[in-house]
């Protein structure tokens, strides 16, 4: 074998040369971890779950859509005294078989009525309110798909028992850990665009059946900037559930500890946070104060503030009675305790079995 | 332990070297203040019963664990500080390998290969398809791993841990699952390697496998090493002339006229005794290394004594470990060997540790 000089501190030693068929890769620590986060996604693009919950993810707008669009197709197809305005009585009984003070309206004012109905039950299906609709179920049942993905790609390598093998390969358990993380945002990222390109193609492709044409009049240089804001906060969005999952994933070194975990966070903060309210307003004072204002101190509140204050630009409505920059604070402490914490268990934590 | 002190072996060559190497989990001390040599070039059989502490200590040398005391150095670096450089140039099985059930045996080990600093892509292809041939698996390479039976599990690790073409191979019961065929193979890949310049650590309870290719040996026991050192020497001690002669008297007339021969100044006989072969014949055990066989031979021929069979025992780390583990048997006792069989060690079957123990407890076996 041959026999080579070895480079670092140990330079009295020397080396057996590996066989050229191994072909190592740059070895600095950010090529490294690009190349772990290379590996975390082809896992993940090998696995059956992922292609599931993906397919879950582009069915849901796709249904959502194919819903909206029946419901203009009964629109369009409904009688036309289906459009009537509702009859107003003004008193004593009407004889039988006759209604005097309800005038027949004239077939161009229920054309008017149908063409208004059809107009606001295909909303929908044109931009802006085609991204808003995508949003708020992406928002919704996308996070759980998140939850789902990420609590298995983290919890899942000590439920497996695989983290005794990549702990023994070379990188860091820090480069590990941000694989997995880096992993989580680039899903993150082609999830949220998923969902809401194909949810506002689906949109764009079924709208011609209401025969209203899509107005682009609100497409601005301006519009375009605050979307993409508002699509990066709901990648942040996802992104604060997934952090949840590898936390406790970690924590609890199982897919389920990921999975229960951050679903727990996800449906109990809502209920713990309208609980305090309630409380709040039972409870005059600096304590019933208290008590309403914890809430805005959690995930959920923060988040939909951020959504909120960014909705009002694109989709029209009012700001949320928390900040930005209060929220980003609160969004920013929660990811440095759940990542930090992530990330000192799994440093100093034996690899037993 | 200076630093000094741990880092000169490795000058002289040892490629892993530990120091008071120590863990505890809570009150239960898994591994002891454990000293280890293990030189480059080196097959070195790392043995102890389950819950000895062996797989604890691998664990502690590839970084999985933290030692509660002590230290190791592997190619001259401590693993506290240094682990990521180190691991890059050691291949290792830790127990029974464990791999991505939802990918074929060959992405798991395009995933590996990544996770050991390999490019990704195709440039690696084909040193995965030279491991798994070297391990017979390129056939189902492409059979997704939950569908693997054990013994290709373990292929499968082996073919993991020589992917980078490692220095350093760590092997933790590396047979587990194989037939015997595939532990036969096993044993030749381990010559291969070592032939190829590579150390092997080689935690096994398979005692006649590791006497097979390991030419240095640390026994473990509750934690503690109670031996080490190479397996010539280990077995040096224990090394017998075993004589059959036709009459029991002769045997006794036999004993007598080489006791006379030790107090005359025959020092290569340490001891002679009589033990009672399988079928109650009694056999003459004589402690003495076998290159004196003849020389036996001749001095009970010149007395008229002519043995039946003559039986030159090497004998077997198996011995050497139950003679080290367990103070009940005393020296120079046989246990589960075919003497006078015409068996040599090295081809008895293997025992395993749980069958040494029941042998050691008195059960069976004993002769």
């Amino acid at each position: 074998m041959s026999l080579r000089s070895q480079t670092s501190t140990e330079g009295s030693m020397l080396l057996p040369a590996r066989t050229s068929t191994v072909i190592l890769g740059r070895q600095d620590y950010v090529f490294v971890l690009l190349r772990l986060i290379g590996m975390e996604l082809y896992k993940i693009r090998r696995r059956v779950m992922s292609k599931v919950l993906g397919s879950i993810a582009i069915a849901i707008p796709i249904l959502v859509f194919f819903l909206v669009s029946l419901s203009t197709f009964f629109v369009l197809n409904a009688p036309a005294d289906s459009f009537a305005p509702p009859c107003q009585s003004s008193g004593g009984p009407a004889p039988s078989g006759a209604s005097p003070n309800c005038p027949t309206p004239s077939a161009a004012q229920l054309a008017q009525a149908r063409q208004s109905a059809l107009r606001s039950t295909s909303e929908p299906l044109r931009l802006p309110s085609s991204l808003n609709i995508s949003m708020q179920f992406a928002l919704s049942a996308g996070t759980i798909l998140i939850i789902l993905l990420i609590g298995a790609i983290t919890g899942g390598e000590f439920s497996i028992g695989t983290v005794r093998l990549i702990y023994t390969r070379g990188p860091t358990r820090t480069q590990f850990l941000l694989a997995k993380v880096g992993a989580a945002i680039v899903c993150i990222a082609f999830g949220i665009l998923a969902m809401s390109i194909i949810g506002v193609l689906i949109g764009q492709a079924l709208n011609p059946l209401s025969s209203i044409p899509q107005d682009f009049g609100f497409l601005s240089a301006g519009w375009v900037g605050q979307t993409i804001f508002y699509l990066l906060i709901a990648m942040l969005d996802w992104f604060m559930y997934a952090a949840i999952a590898i936390f406790f994933g970690i924590l609890g070194r199982s897919t389920v500890a990921g999975i229960v975990g951050a679903l727990t966070w996800f449906f109990v903060e809502p209920i713990v946070g309208g609980v305090l309210k309630l409380a709040g307003n039972f409870s005059p004072g600096p304590f019933g104060d208290f008590l309403k204002a914890v809430p805005d101190y959690f995930i959920g509140t923060n988040i939909g503030a951020l959504l909120q204050n960014q909705e009002q630009y694109i989709f029209g409505g009012s700001s949320s009675s928390l900040s930005d920059f209060h929220a980003l604070i609160v969004l920013a402490i929660y990811l440095i305790v759940l990542v930090g914490l992530a990330w000192r268990i799994n440093k100093r934590r034996d690899v037993t079995n | 332990m200076l630093q000094e002190d741990i880092e000169a072996p490795f000058q002289s060559g040892a490629i892993i070297s530990t120091s008071r190497l120590t863990k505890a989990f809570g009150k239960l001390i898994a591994v002891n203040d454990l000293h280890l040599q293990v030189m480059r070039g080196d097959v070195f059989g790392f043995l102890g019963p389950n819950g000895s502490g062996k797989t604890t200590t691998i664990r502690m040398l590839l970084g999985l664990i933290r030692p509660t005391a002590g230290r190791a150095v592997i190619f001259g670096m401590d693993t506290a500080q240094r682990m990521s450089s180190i691991l890059p140039r050691i291949g290792a099985i830790v127990e029974t390998p464990v791999f991505y059930p939802y990918l074929s045996g060959v992405d798991n080990l395009r995933v590996i290969s990544t996770a050991s600093g390999m490019v990704s892509g195709k440039a690696n292809e084909r040193r995965i398809d030279e491991v798994l041939e070297l391990v017979e698996l390129h056939v189902q390479a492409k059979m997704a791993y939950r569908k693997y039976s054990l013994g290709m599990k373990q292929r499968l690790g082996i073919a993991a841990a020589l992917l980078t073409d490692p220095e350093l191979v760590l092997l933790d019961e590396p047979t587990n699952g194989l037939d015997p065929a595939g532990m036969f193979e096993i044993r030749q890949l381990i010559h291969r390697l070592t032939a190829l310049g590579k150390t092997i650590f080689l935690s096994s309870h398979l005692l006649n496998e590791v006497q097979q290719v390991c030419n240095r040996v640390a026994i473990l026991q509750k934690g503690n090493l109670i031996k080490q050192g190479n397996v010539g020497e280990l077995l040096r001690g224990s090394e017998q002339i075993l004589v059959r002669l036709n009459e029991p008297e002769e045997t006794q007339q036999a004993k007598h006229i080489l006791l006379e021969a030790m107090e005359r100044g025959a020092n290569w006989i340490s001891g002679v005794d009589v033990q009672l072969g399988r079928q109650g014949q009694p056999i003459l055990h004589i402690n003495a290394p076998k290159s004196h066989s003849a020389e036996i031979n001749a001095l009970l021929a010149r007395n008229k004594l002519y043995a039946a069979e003559l039986h030159p025992y090497e004998g077997s780390l198996e011995e050497v470990f139950l003679q080290l583990t367990t103070p009940s048997i005393p020296s120079g006792t046989r246990l589960g060997m075919a003497a006078l069989a015409g068996s040599s060690s090295a081809t008895q079957q293997p025992y395993s540790l749980s069958g040494i123990e029941r042998l050691g407890d008195g059960k069976g076996g004993t002769q």
